[in-house]
C-alpha cells in the first residue's frame, strides 16, 4: 500500500513512514544541511538549520521533524528557504569565534562548509561576542570549548540515550547555556569519544589527535577496528606514515555509527618505535641484520625445510592469510591454529572474543590454540593473542611481526608486518559478517611487502611445484570450502575470483 | 454571590456588551471575582457560605464527563493564559480509551510580565481554582492534577495548599469525592524561577524534574504530556471559569462578552468575563473583572485613573510584555481576543502595561529585550543568539552608537527570530520590540545625532505580511 | 536572573569529585518523602527537594549538597547542576543570611527599579548583583518579573514580598536585617 507522495526540489518521492522529511530528502541525495539531527539519535529541532519551505505554509519548517503528508510540495533551495537558513547562520556565527586557523575540526567542521556555502559576508555588525569557558577538559580523553558549542546536544542526548550514562547536561540558560560534565570527572562511558565525531563543530575534540594535523594533508581510508570481534567499521587516518586516527564509519548490521574508546585509541601499535621496517635473519653471530626481500625469502624456506612444524597465527589476522598459513602448515606437514585472546565484553558493542577474525579462523577450520606448544612459524600482530609465552615456547624459526618487541629469540628469519591499517582482506566478525580491512597507504613504513605474497613466496620456497595464486585465487579456494557456502561477501568480494586486493 | 445572581439576570436579556452607565462608565461583572472582598474567602468555611464545590456536587451527579466538555464547548470561554484556545475542544482532544493515567497540569506558573490575575484568584479564592481543577478532571478523566504555581508566589502556594488540605478533609478531594466514583489528588508544584516553563511544554519538562525546554510539537501534551501520558493543561482564571459555566450552563457564558465574527473563522469571538489587570505608569494599578467589550481606553480612564498627575500616556501593551505596543492614538479599541488582533497586537494575558511619555523608548526596548535574552531556554538558535544581540544593539543605540543601519539590522533579525523556533517565546520578544521600533522610530533616529533617516517613511509600515500576527501561537 | 559569566566558573569539572552529604537529612527525610509520593518518578522531586535542600543549607547548593540530592533522586549531578543554573531562584554560591530579590521587568523598571536595585547593591555594600557581601550578609538578585506589579515596584526579602517599594523603604528594611 501507498503512503503517498511528497515533493522535494521537484522530486516526487516516496513516503516512508517513520521517515521525516530530511531523511526521506536525504535518502533521494537531496541533502539538507544539519546539525543538531542525527539518525541514531532523538530529534532535538533546536539548530533550525534544516529549515525549508512547505507550499501553503507561511513559516520556514524544520525538515529534521516535519512529517510529510500526501502531496506535500517542500523546496529545500528556495529564496525563501535559503533566507530562513542564512538567517540562521547568521545566528550561529554571531558568538561563534573566528579562531578557525587554530581550531581541529577545519577541513571537517560543518559549520564552517556551510558558512563558505551560503557565503556570509561582512559581519552584521561590531557586536561583542559572548565570552564561555574554554579548554575544558571532559575526561581525560575529551577538551570541550563553550565558545564554539552551538547547543546542538548531540553529545548530551548521546549519553543520554546510546550509552544511558548521563554524564553531561546542559547547564545555564540562554545564550550562557553551555555543556557541563559530571563532578566525577571521568566517563562511565566507554564510548564517550563518539561525542567528538558527533560534535558538528570544534567544541568536542580529541585530546589524543590535538593539534596533530590538519586534516587536509590526511589520507583516509575505510576499514575495520580489530580490537574485538565485533568489527566497527572505520575510516583510518594517517600521514607521512604515522596513523593518526581512527573514527567509526556507519554500519547498520555492525556498530550503527558507534565505536568503543579503546578501539579508537588502538591505533597506536602501528606507530610504535619497534615497529618493524625490512626484513631480517638471524647471522653467524646470532644477531639479526636486515637483508633484502629474496634472501629472506630463500632464508625462510631453508629453515623451515631444516625445522618444519605448526603455524600459528594471529587471530586478527585475515581470512587469506588463515588460508595461507593453512597451506604453509600442510606443506609441512604441520598444522595450522590461531591464538585470541578473550577479555570483557559489554551490552552494547565490545565482545569478549578479542580475535578479530576468530569466527573467519574457525570457518576455515582452524584450531584454536589455548596454550603454548611448538611451532615453525609464528605470525603475529597484537601480543594480547599470541602471548610471549607461546611465542617464546614456539621456538618459531620464522616470525611475521609487526612489532620487534614480538619476536622470540629462536626466530632465524622475521618479516615485518604491516598493521591491520595497511592490510587488505577479510575479516569475519562476532555475527559472521564477512568485512575488508583496506589499506591505508599514508600509515606505516614504506615498501612493506604483502604477507599473502610473503607466504606464497615461502611455499613456493617449500614446494617446486607451488603454484602461485594471488590473493584472487586464495579467496577462490577460500569460497570452494564448504564451510563458506553460505557465507556473504562484502562488495567487491560477492563474485569468485575478483579480489580487491591490491 | 449578588453579582453572581446579578450576572446571570443579565444573560437572559442581553447579547452584547453591558451598557454604560449614564457617566459613561463600564460596569464591573463580578463573577470570578465574587470572593475578592470577602473576608477569609480563600476559606472553606466561608467559601462554602458563598456556593464553592456545589457545581462540582451538581457536575458529579447529574452530568456525565461528555455533558460537562459539552456545556464548556457550548461557552466557547478561550485559554486565559495568553494564546486564547478553545478551552472545550482542548478537553476533547484527550483520548477517552486509555490505559495511562491522565493528569491535569494547571498553569500557575505566571511568569508573563505585568501580569498577577492569577495570583489574585490563587491568593483571594483557591477553592475556586480547585473547584474548576476538579470539574476539569471530572470531564476528561483525570485522577492527578498538579498545580504548577511559580515559585515566586509564596501565599498562592500556601493557599493552594491549605484550600487542598481543607478539601481533602471535607471528601472534596481524594478518593470518592463526595460519594462518588470520581476520586482526584492534586498537589502544588513549586517552581523555581523560569519564564519558559510558562510555556506548557517548558511546564511539563520542569514538572517532570528537568530543565523547562519546551518540546516540539506533534505530539501535543492532550496526547503524550506529561510522563508521557495524556494531559489536560489550562491556566488558572479558565479554569476558574467552569464552576461558573457548570452553574449557569454554556450558553450563559456565551451570552455575555463579545460574539464570535461570522465572516471571519478565526475570530472566535470573546465570550464570558475577564481578569483585567492595569500596571505600570498610571494613577491607580489593579486588577478587574469585566464582560468582554471594555476597550483599553476605558480600562485606563475609568480605571487605572488615567495618566500620572502632570504625564500623558504614551504606549500599552495590552496583555503582558509580549504583545506589540498600542500607541496613545490607538487605544478605542476592545480588549478583545479578535479585537486586539485586528489593529496589530493581542489580548495576551488581558493585563495591560502603561507607559507614559517620561518613558524613553529605546530604554524600554533595552529592557525589553534583556527579559526575553534572559529567559531563553536557550535551546533554538535564534532565540539563545538573536534574543542577546538585540538588547546588545538597543544598548548601544541608548549609548549613542547607534546608526541607521542597526535599526535594518533588528528588522532582519526580527524575521529571522519570529516564527522560527521550537516555542513562542521568541515571537513574544520579536512583537514588542518591532511594534515599538516602528510606531516610535523617530526615538531612535533621536539617539543617533549626524545620522537621518535613510528611509523617508518606514519601509514596512504598509507592507501586510510583515505585520504581526499573535493569534497563531495558540494553534502551535 | 541571567546566569553571568563568571558564575560559568562553578559548572566546570572539579579536580577531585564533592563528597556528597548525607541526603536527606533526618530534619528533611519525611518532607523529601511526602515530596517523592506526588510523583511517578523520582526525578520529578528534583525542583521541590532542591528548594527544600536550598533552605536548610544557608541559601545555596553546594557541590556536596548537590551531589547528595543527585544521589538521592538517582538522577546525575549534572542534571542537577544544570537545574541549579537554568531555575533562577536556586544559588550555587554562598548567598548570604538574607537574599534580597529586586524586580527589574517593566513595569517595576517604570516604577525605579533601578534606583531601588542600587540602593540595594548599596546597602549590602557590593557591587554587582548575584555576589555575597563580603560581610556575608547579604545577596542582592536582579529579578525578572516577580509578579507583583500592581504594586510596583517590588522587593523580595528572604522569600517575603515587599510592595510599593521605595529606597527609602527599601533601607529601612534591609537594615532591619541582622
Amino acid at each position: 500500500m501507498s503512503n503517498g507522495k511528497i515533493t522535494i526540489d521537484g522530486q516526487v518521492l516516496d513516503i516512508v513512514p517513520g521517515k521525516t522529511v530530511i531523511q526521506i530528502a536525504n535518502d533521494a541525495g537531496i541533502g539538507v544541511q544539519h546539525y543538531c539531527y542525527h539518525p541514531g539519535l532523538s530529534i532535538a529541532g533546536n539548530c533550525r538549520i534544516c529549515q525549508v519551505e512547505v507550499e501553503g505554509w507561511d513559516r520556514p519548517q524544520i525538515s529534521c521533524k516535519l512529517q510529510p503528508s500526501d502531496g506535500m510540495v517542500v523546496h529545500t533551495q528556495s529564496e525563501f528557504a535559503k533566507d530562513a537558513r542564512e538567517g540562521t547562520m547568521e545566528m550561529l556565527l554571531v558568538n561563534h569565534p573566528l579562531d578557525c586557523p587554530i581550531c581541529d575540526q577545519a577541513g571537517e567542521c560543518h559549520l564552517q562548509d556551510y558558512s563558505y556555502e551560503v557565503g556570509q559576508g561582512a559581519a552584521s555588525s561590531p557586536t561583542a561576542k559572548t565570552n564561555l569557558p574554554k579548554n575544558v577538559p571532559f575526561g581525560s580523553k575529551i577538551v570541550y570549548d563553550a565558545e564554539r558549542c552551538i547547543k546542538c546536544t548531540l553529545c548530551v542526548r548521546f549519553c543520554e540515550e546510546v550509552t544511558e550514562t548521563n554524564e553531561l547536561a546542559m547547564a545555564g540558560r540562554s545564550d550562557h547555556e553551555i555543556v557541563i560534565m559530571t563532578s566525577q570527572g571521568e566517563f562511565e562511558t566507554p564510548y564517550s569519544m563518539n561525542i567528538i565525531d558527533l560534535c558538528p563543530v570544534g567544541a568536542l575534540t580529541s585530546r589524543d589527535f590535538r593539534f596533530k594535523s590538519r586534516l587536509w594533508f590526511m589520507d583516509f581510508a575505510e576499514s575495520v577496528c580489530t580490537g574485538c570481534a565485533r568489527g566497527c567499521n572505520v575510516m583510518t587516518g594517517g600521514r607521512d606514515g604515522s596513523f593518526l586516527r581512527m573514527e567509526p564509519r556507519e554500519n547498520q548490521a555492525v556498530n550503527k555509527w558507534w565505536m568503543c574508546d579503546a578501539g579508537r585509541l588502538g591505533y597506536k601499535a602501528a606507530n610504535v618505535a619497534s615497529r618493524l621496517e625490512a626484513p631480517l635473519v638471524r647471522n653467524a653471530d646470532g644477531a639479526l641484520v636486515q637483508v633484502n626481500w629474496e634472501r629472506a625469502i630463500s632464508a625462510a624456506g631453508a629453515a623451515l625445510k631444516g625445522a618444519p612444524g605448526d603455524v600459528l597465527i594471529d587471530g586478527g589476522a585475515t581470512l587469506e592469510e588463515m588460508a595461507l598459513a593453512n597451506d604453509l602448515a600442510a606443506a609441512m606437514g604441520g598444522k595450522a591454529k590461531y591464538a585470541a585472546a578473550t577479555g570483557e565484553g559489554d551490552d552494547f558493542l565490545v565482545v569478549a572474543e578479542k580475535g578479530a577474525n576468530a569466527a573467519g579462523a574457525e570457518l576455515l577450520g582452524l584450531p584454536r590454540a589455548k596454550k603454548a606448544s611448538a611451532a615453525s612459524v609464528v605470525i603475529v600482530e597484537r601480543g594480547q593473542h599470541i602471548t610471549a609465552s607461546m611465542r617464546d615456547k614456539s621456538g618459531a624459526v620464522v616470525v611475521f611481526a609487526m612489532d620487534g618487541e614480538h619476536v622470540p629469540d629462536s626466530a632465524q628469519v622475521v618479516f615485518p608486518l604491516p598493521s591491520s591499517a595497511e592490510r587488505n582482506g577479510l575479516l569475519v566478525n562476532c555475527d559472521g559478517i564477512v568485512q575488508a580491512i583496506s589499506s591505508n597507504t599514508a600509515i606505516g613504513p614504506n615498501n612493506l611487502a604483502d604477507p599473502i605474497e610473503l607466504i606464497e613466496d615461502i611455499l613456493g620456497e617449500l614446494d617446486d611445484g607451488y603454484d602461485w595464486r594471488g590473493r584472487d585465487g586464495v579467496l577462490a579456494s577460500i569460497r570452494a570450502l564448504p564451510a563458506f557456502a553460505k557465507v556473504d561477501f562484502p562488495a567487491g568480494y560477492e563474485a569468485a575470483g575478483v579480489g580487491a586486493g591490491s | 454571590m449578588a453579582a453572581k445572581k446579578s450576572a446571570s439576570k443579565k444573560s437572559a436579556s442581553k447579547k452584547s456588551s453591558p451598557k454604560r452607565g449614564d457617566d459613561g462608565r463600564y460596569p464591573e461583572t463580578k463573577i470570578l471575582s465574587a470572593l475578592f472582598d470577602v473576608k477569609d474567602g480563600w476559606k472553606l468555611a466561608v467559601a462554602k457560605k458563598h456556593g464553592a464545590y456545589k457545581n462540582l456536587e451538581k457536575a458529579l451527579k447529574s452530568m456525565s464527563p461528555a455533558e460537562v466538555i459539552d456545556e464548556v464547548k457550548t461557552s466557547r470561554v478561550r485559554g486565559r493564559g495568553g494564546a486564547g484556545f478553545p478551552t472545550g475542544v482542548k478537553w476533547s482532544f484527550v483520548p477517552t480509551e486509555t490505559d495511562k493515567p491522565k493528569y491535569l497540569v494547571l498553569n500557575a506558573d505566571e511568569s508573563e510580565p505585568g501580569t498577577f490575575k492569577d495570583r489574585w484568584l490563587m491568593e483571594l479564592d483557591p477553592h475556586l481554582v480547585l473547584e474548576g481543577c476538579l470539574l476539569c478532571a471530572y470531564a476528561t478523566g483525570v485522577s492527578t492534577i498538579y498545580i504548577y504555581v511559580r515559585g515566586e508566589y509564596p501565599l498562592s502556594q500556601e493557599r493552594l495548599w491549605g484550600a487542598i488540605h481543607e478539601a481533602r478533609k471535607a471528601g472534596l478531594l481524594g478518593d470518592k469525592i463526595m460519594g462518588t466514583d470520581f476520586s482526584c489528588e492534586a498537589y502544588v508544584h513549586t517552581g523555581a524561577g523560569a519564564y519558559i516553563c510558562g510555556e506548557e511544554t517548558g511546564m511539563l519538562e520542569s514538572l517532570e524534574g528537568k530543565r523547562g525546554h519546551p518540546r516540539i510539537k506533534p505530539p501535543f501534551p492532550a496526547v503524550e504530556g506529561a510522563f508521557g501520558c495524556p494531559t489536560v493543561i489550562n491556566n488558572v482564571e479558565t479554569l476558574a471559569h467552569v464552576p461558573s459555566i457548570i452553574e449557569h450552563g454554556g450558553q450563559w457564558f456565551a451570552d455575555m462578552g463579545i460574539a464570535p465574527d461570522p465572516d471571519n473563522p478565526r475570530a472566535l469571538g470573546s465570550s464570558g468575563t475577564k481578569l483585567m489587570g492595569l500596571s505600570g505608569d498610571i494613577k491607580t494599578p489593579g486588577c478587574w473583572e469585566f464582560e468582554f467589550g471594555i476597550t483599553v481606553r476605558e480600562l485606563i480612564e475609568q480605571y487605572g485613573g488615567g495618566a500620572l498627575e502632570g504625564r500623558t500616556i504614551k504606549a500599552v501593551i495590552p496583555g503582558g510584555l509580549s504583545m506589540p505596543v498600542l500607541t496613545a492614538d490607538e487605544l478605542d479599541v476592545p480588549m478583545g481576543f479578535d479585537a486586539l488582533v485586528k489593529v496589530g497586537s493581542g489580548l495576551g494575558t488581558g493585563t495591560a502595561i502603561v507607559m507614559d511619555d517620561a518613558c524613553d523608548m529605546v530604554e524600554a526596548c533595552e529592557n525589553i529585550a534583556h527579559f526575553f535574552a534572559d529567559e531563553s531556554c536557550g535551546q533554538c538558535t535564534p532565540c539563545r543568539e538573536g534574543c542577546h544581540w538585540m538588547e546588545k544593539i538597543f544598548t548601544r543605540i541608548k549609548a549613542g552608537d547607534g546608526t541607521p543601519a542597526d535599526l535594518d539590522l533588528l528588522e532582519r533579525l526580527f524575521i529571522n527570530i519570529e516564527g522560527r523556533t521550537i516555542c513562542a517565546l521568541a515571537d513574544a520578544a520579536v512583537w514588542p520590540l518591532r511594534s515599538i521600533l516602528r510606531k516610535f522610530r523617530h526615538e531612535f533616529l533621536a539617539k543617533m545625532p549626524g545620522h537621518t533617516d535613510p528611509h523617508e517613511k518606514d519601509p514596512h509600515a504598509e507592507d501586510p505580511k510583515a505585520s504581526s500576527e499573535p493569534a497563531a501561537v495558540g494553534a502551535n | 536572573m541571567s546566569v553571568p559569566p563568571e558564575s560559568t566558573a562553578s559548572v566546570l569539572p572539579q579536580a577531585a569529585p564533592p563528597e556528597a552529604v548525607a541526603f536527606p537529612p533526618k530534619e528533611l527525610k519525611k518532607e523529601c518523602e511526602d515530596i517523592l509520593s506526588r510523583y511517578p518518578t523520582r526525578m520529578a522531586a528534583c525542583l521541590p527537594v532542591l528548594l527544600l535542600a536550598q533552605q536548610h543549607y544557608g541559601g545555596w547548593i553546594s557541590p556536596e549538597v548537590e551531589a547528595g540530592v543527585a544521589s538521592y533522586l538517582e538522577v546525575s549531578d549534572s542534571h542537577i547542576r544544570g537545574l541549579l543554573t537554568f531555575y533562577a531562584m536556586y544559588n550555587t554560591k554562598p548567598a548570604g543570611r538574607h537574599e534580597v530579590w529586586v524586580c527589574r521587568t517593566l513595569t517595576c523598571w517604570l516604577r525605579g527599579a533601578e534606583k531601588l536595585r542600587q540602593t540595594a547593591l548599596d546597602t549590602a555594600g557590593v557591587a554587582t548583583c548575584g555576589t555575597e557581601s563580603d560581610d556575608g550578609k547579604f545577596l542582592i538578585k536582579n529579578m525578572e518579573c516577580l509578579g507583583l506589579c500592581e504594586v510596583a515596584p517590588a522587593v523580595f526579602i528572604d522569600g517575603q514580598p515587599h510592595v510599593n517599594v521605595t529606597p527609602e523603604k527599601l533601607t529601612e528594611l534591609m537594615e532591619a536585617c541582622d
